[in-house]
């Protein structure tokens, strides 16, 4: 298996010397470009004009738009709302076209009509690409794998902006890595497969031959290779929660980006139905839930999720894991400043997100799952059996920098590991479009029910009503309970000309109502006439009973 | 010794005649008066220290200075406040003796909270006080020759115009205009103050009752007193004047903005529900974004002053106990000579750390220059009840005796029977709003002044470097080994070690021009010849950070032995060149 797979290597290899094109025509091809991305969601909005409607939350610094699509109807702020961001990340062109592929797919199933009344009670924000500067990188003349946006930045922080990027030495237009011989080098070659370097372990005896870098010169002469290239902030590193200062792509502070500052803006004056925000990034809750830490909810600055988020982290964790056929999802933690935990932590919302691919397992040829050690090692097995030619192997390069020593440049290629095959992404969208679906489906969902009225005495009359959630996420997580942006479900009663208020508020905030749970309200009226009971919050939709004591 | 004492006596006898000579000519001219020492005899703009400026106020005198000033005072609108106001800004250095953007800075604001008004007072005076002694004043000729002064008098200016023309508390309204709703109703701002007495102030609603806790005081009949817990009063307080205008059954609950702008800086900032008054993200109040953005494009700032009242202190970071450990201890060492000079000179003032000596929190505005920029900065909380007679103890009573005895009564609203709507027949008074936190006007002057000093000292005391000694030694072959000592003359260094440790500021390069450098090196120890070689660009020596008070040994092995010049060039130390 490992010869055939070699051997269909070299030939992939042989085959793209052959064509020799700039743009290779390979499995990756068919993610979308910006401008393809723009004409899709133009073209979506305008078949689909009664239940879409594009928008434009900023302009980056390199000119392209950040697109959102507003799918729903009628009153689409006043209903719940799940947000779906991709492209965070910006060398997750996965996550982009996930974002745009469950519109599509949800606008194309408009002719159903539990899709329409989905449409007419939720609401979806889709933002696929939060960072579209970034990501053209990967459709450039030369691709890396490039997360930061168009921002001049000092990524080493001595003084000059941008002034060791990466070179192409070996010509192929890609930047992949590269390997120096030398006795000092802290490198060597995998074991399991010798196109992976790993670093040396000298307490189980072995010894480094390598240098390894990433591809290019040290123009600056500063000993340290391609540390402060083209490609400014990554916009998964500048959001306010445990935000890293002044590490190499976080900006210059918290928020320093027009495009986090353009989504936070819409979220949080705008967003005020969203119940979740659903994003296509590193971080991945719905493989394997967050877990509870106790030590975490007690302290001033909170780092954990309260329990009973966590509780209902597990439900769609599971709901997740049921739609989606790729199993065995490897840990992958949140990270400082990203979108994900300050959906969470800071916008107080449920917050879901997930890479939506990963490696799948790999099996010899007895059927049986291989386990390994090495990322790498595991994709690189993968792409073998599935003819995936993600390798660019090792070949000596003349390096003015290294003029004595053996130079190579080779390496998985630039967003490989990140994006599956173009051909995989159309089953991927659907599975997760069902998810989506389903998830929301579970909306908060305020209703008035059991409403009654009963003579009290005289002229006096007792209103009574239950304020009930019909869906199972509650009306506010637990987070939310104490963040300001998180609207409360306002329970009014407003009494026409007849009727005065006895007892009971004429208005009450409601902190959060559980899933499937209720809170009970009455009041003493007197007089005759109309009146009027109010309930709900733009999270969860508003019920209203109105109603005539005579 | 005592000759030599005398002898000096003398001769600064000379020098101050000489001096009030110079002026003489416009002070004596028949104006009917005497220049008092200190002060500007005859300024060209003629600003009163005794009273507070409104928005038209600022916008005048800026523009007046700007305009009587030009070769000292630059101004520039720095952004736009919610409601469109201009954010003004003044420069003020020497423009005909070197590029500003090349010298030390200080950056002074006032008035992030817009009922602490007199912080734009302090700014105002310190740029006229600047300007109108320059020239006259050899310190101060001296310190605007090498420093530049960016003073912002307010950065609330919205909020600082409702405080004066709008009914408020002299805690009001704090927060700037945005309008936030502060209950959650899902309306904003609906039910603020009610000026029921139609005087401008917001005072205290006061009712009668047999079972009230308060009593009116027997020697001063507008102090309200506790009763003890086992006793009954005849009066209970009910609150500021207001109503509840949109029927929720609470009163006042929802007021102009809500948010705290010193809760909305880029350092450790924290969200609303655990750092109380913080908005959407740092920087997301565009007041403040101006600030930061010029903060971000003056990289020469090296120090900052915040001025808020009150209470007579000078305070620098951490704000957050959270943040311990960013403050470490040669910057504390720096804060601590600045800070110890600042209680000398501000009496009744004391030098206090926030978050043990006020409180904790997170996202204030000293924390990111500090912790994000490297700068050292003060926030001085003006006004103490010090100055009201001089003393450390104040009992509650003294603030009834310096109205009745030195404001003669006019500090407080007295108490008028009122009919209010839902409280019934109540009384209405209290102290005005411009008393308690700002300062009456015949203090005002004296404080601006005593504050603009600390400033001063704190702006003098930004890096100064000086290139020491050129030294030349003849390695044979036709090299010459060249070492430049480079000395910082004041105390604060060109990088704060919390900005050493996170690499915020570019190092200061220190670069021959003119020689045939071979290689170049700092020298660690000179006397024991220890030295780190820099490889790539010798003839451009980075140079970590230059100490307060202390120097940098840097050598060039050159081989031509030509005309060359060494210069320092450190982005908050400023630029200096010595040829050989």
């Amino acid at each position: 298996m490992k010869a055939i797979g070699k051997l269909l290597l070299s030939l992939s290899v042989l085959g793209m010397f052959v064509l020799c094109q700039p743009r290779q025509a390979d499995a990756q091809d068919g993610y979308s470009t910006y401008e393809e991305l723009t004409n899709q969601l133009q073209d979506l909005e305008s078949s689909y004009s009664s239940y879409a409607n594009l928008q434009s939350l900023t302009t980056t610094l390199g000119d392209r738009k950040v697109w959102m699509l507003t799918l729903g109807s009628g009153d689409v702020k006043n209903h719940p709302a799940v947000a779906v961001i991709g492209g965070a990340k910006g060398s997750h062109l996965l996550g982009s076209e996930l974002a745009l592929k469950f519109a599509e797919n949800l606008l194309n199933q408009t002719s159903q009509d539990s899709i329409q009344q989905l449409l007419e009670s939720t609401t979806f924000y889709v933002v696929p690409r939060l960072n579209p500067d970034a990501a053209e990188q990967l459709f450039a003349d030369l691709k890396y794998a490039r997360d930061g946006n168009a921002k001049a930045t000092d990524d080493d922080r001595d003084g000059p902006v941008n002034e060791d990027g990466f070179e192409d030495l070996n010509g192929d237009g890609l930047i992949t890595m590269m390997r120096v011989k030398d006795q000092a080098g802290k490198w060597m070659p995998y074991s399991n497969d010798e196109r992976v370097m790993v670093k040396a372990d000298i307490n189980d005896g072995q010894r480094g031959s390598y240098q390894y870098y990433s591809e290019g010169r040290d123009n600056d002469q500063d000993g340290k290779y391609n540390e402060d290239g083209e490609g400014g902030v990554n916009l998964n590193k500048n959001f306010t929660y445990d935000y890293p200062n002044f590490t190499p792509g976080a900006g210059e502070h918290m928020a320093s980006e027009k495009e986090n500052r353009a989504l936070m803006n819409f979220l949080y004056e705008k967003g005020k139905n969203v119940f979740a925000v659903m994003s296509f990034g590193p971080a991945n809750n719905l493989s394997k839930p967050v877990k509870f830490n106790k030590g975490g909810v007690e302290k001033r600055v909170i780092s954990s999720w309260f329990k009973e988020d966590v509780a209902l982290n597990k439900y769609i964790s599971k709901m997740y894991k049921d739609e989606l056929s790729l199993k065995d999802a490897p840990s992958a933690p949140a990270q400082p400043g990203d979108l994900f935990q300050w959906a969470y932590f800071h916008y107080g919302r449920f917050s879901f997100s997930t890479p939506g691919w990963w490696t799948p397992v790999v099996t010899d040829s007895a059927d049986e799952k291989q386990s390994f050690k090495n990322n790498k090692a595991e994709y690189l097995a993968w792409a073998d059996q599935h003819d995936v030619d993600a390798f660019v192997e090792w070949t000596e390069v003349d390096h003015p920098d290294f003029p004595n020593k053996k130079v190579e440049v080779g390496g998985i290629k630039p967003g490989y590991m990140l994006n599956p095959p173009y051909e995989k992404v159309d089953s991927l969208a659907q599975q997760h479009t069902d998810f989506i679906t389903k998830l929301a489906e579970d909306h908060p969902d305020v209703k008035l029910i059991n409403f009654e009225t009963e003579s009290a005495g005289d002229n006096l009359t007792r209103i009574s009503v239950d304020v009930y959630n019909d869906g199972v996420f509650p009306t506010a997580s637990k987070l939310g309970e104490r963040n300001r942006w998180v609207r409360k479900v306002k329970l009014s009663l407003t009494l026409g000309d007849g009727l005065s208020l006895v007892s009971g508020d004429r208005m009450r905030m409601i902190d959060s109502i559980a899933g499937d749970d209720d809170v009970k309200a009455s009041w003493l009226v007197r007089g005759d006439g109309d009146f009027t009971i109010e309930a709900g919050a733009p999270i969860t939709g508003f019920s209203t009973i109105e109603q005539t004591i005579n | 010794m005592k000759n030599l004492t005398q002898l000096f006596t003398a001769f600064l006898a000379i020098g101050l005649l000489i001096g009030g000579l110079s002026t003489s000519a416009r002070a004596q001219s028949g104006d009917g008066f005497f220049p008092a020492i200190g002060t500007p005899p005859n300024p060209e703009v003629d600003a009163r220290w005794d009273h507070y400026y409104n928005y038209k106020g600022i916008t005048d005198l800026t523009k007046e200075l700007a305009e009587a000033h030009p070769d000292l005072i630059k101004r520039q609108s720095i952004g736009q406040s919610v409601n469109g106001r201009e954010i003004w800004a003044l420069t003020v250095t020497n423009f005909q003796n070197g590029n500003p953007d090349n010298k030390p800075g200080i950056y002074i604001d006032g008035n992030i909270h817009s009922n602490e008004i007199q912080g734009a007072e302090m700014s105002l005076y310190t740029a006229w006080y600047l300007a109108e002694t320059f020239g006259d004043i050899d310190y101060i000729t001296n310190l605007l020759d090498q420093k530049v002064f960016y003073i912002v008098p307010t950065i609330n200016p919205d909020a600082r115009e409702h405080y004066m023309q709008e009914p408020n508390t002299p805690h009001t309204p704090r927060s700037g205009l945005k309008p936030v709703d502060d209950d959650g109703d899902g309306r904003y701002d609906e039910d603020g103050f009610d000026d029921l007495d139609g005087n401008g102030h917001i005072t205290l609603m006061r009712r009668k009752t047999d079972r009230g806790n308060y009593r009116v005081d027997p020697k001063y009949p507008n102090k309200m007193n506790r009763v003890e817990d086992d006793e009954f009063g005849n009066y209970e307080i009910l609150g500021y004047e207001g109503k509840d205008n949109d029927g929720d059954g609470e009163v006042n609950e929802d007021r102009v903005g809500y948010y705290d702008p010193n809760r909305d800086w880029a350092w450790n900032w924290q969200p609303d529900y655990i750092q109380r008054g913080a908005y959407k993200y740092p920087f997301s109040l565009p007041e403040n974004r101006a600030v930061a953005d010029f903060v971000l494009d003056h990289p020469n700032i090296a120090a900052a002053q915040s001025y808020h009242n009150s209470g007579g202190m000078i305070l620098r970071g951490p704000g957050a106990r959270e943040d311990v450990d960013t403050y470490n201890d040669q910057d504390v060492e720096v804060y601590n000579q600045l800070g110890n000079k600042g209680e000398k000179l501000l009496p009744g003032y004391d030098y206090l750390v926030v978050y043990k000596d006020l409180y904790s929190v997170f996202g204030g505005e000293l924390d990111w220059f500090y912790g994000g920029r490297g700068i050292f900065t003060f926030s001085n909380e003006l006004w103490t009840s010090y100055l009201m007679f001089n003393e450390e103890e104040n009992s509650s009573e003294d603030r009834y005796q310096f109205n009745k005895n030195l404001l003669f009564g006019s500090a407080f609203v007295d108490w008028k029977e009122y009919d209010h709507p839902t409280y019934g027949k109540i009384e209405i008074g209290g102290f005005k709003k411009n008393f308690g936190r700002a300062h009456p006007g015949f203090l005002l002057e004296e404080d601006a002044h005593r504050n603009m000093a600390f400033t001063i000292y704190h702006a003098y005391q930004t890096p100064h470097l000086v290139i020491d000694e050129i030294d030349e030694k003849d390695l044979g072959g036709g090299l010459t080994q060249v070492t430049a000592v480079v000395t910082n003359t004041r105390i604060i260094p060109t990088h704060a070690s919390q900005d050493l440790k996170n690499n915020i500021e570019r190092p200061d390069y220190i670069s021959i021009d003119g020689a045939n450098v071979q290689a170049g090196m700092i020298v660690k120890n000179r006397d024991m010849n220890q030295t780190v070689e820099q490889k790539h660009s010798p003839a451009k020596l980075e140079v970590d950070n230059i100490p307060g008070m202390e120097s940098v040994v840097v050598r060039w092995i050159i081989s031509n032995n030509d005309d060359y010049t060494v210069t320092v060039n450190s982005a908050k130390g400023g630029v200096a060149s010595k040829s050989k």
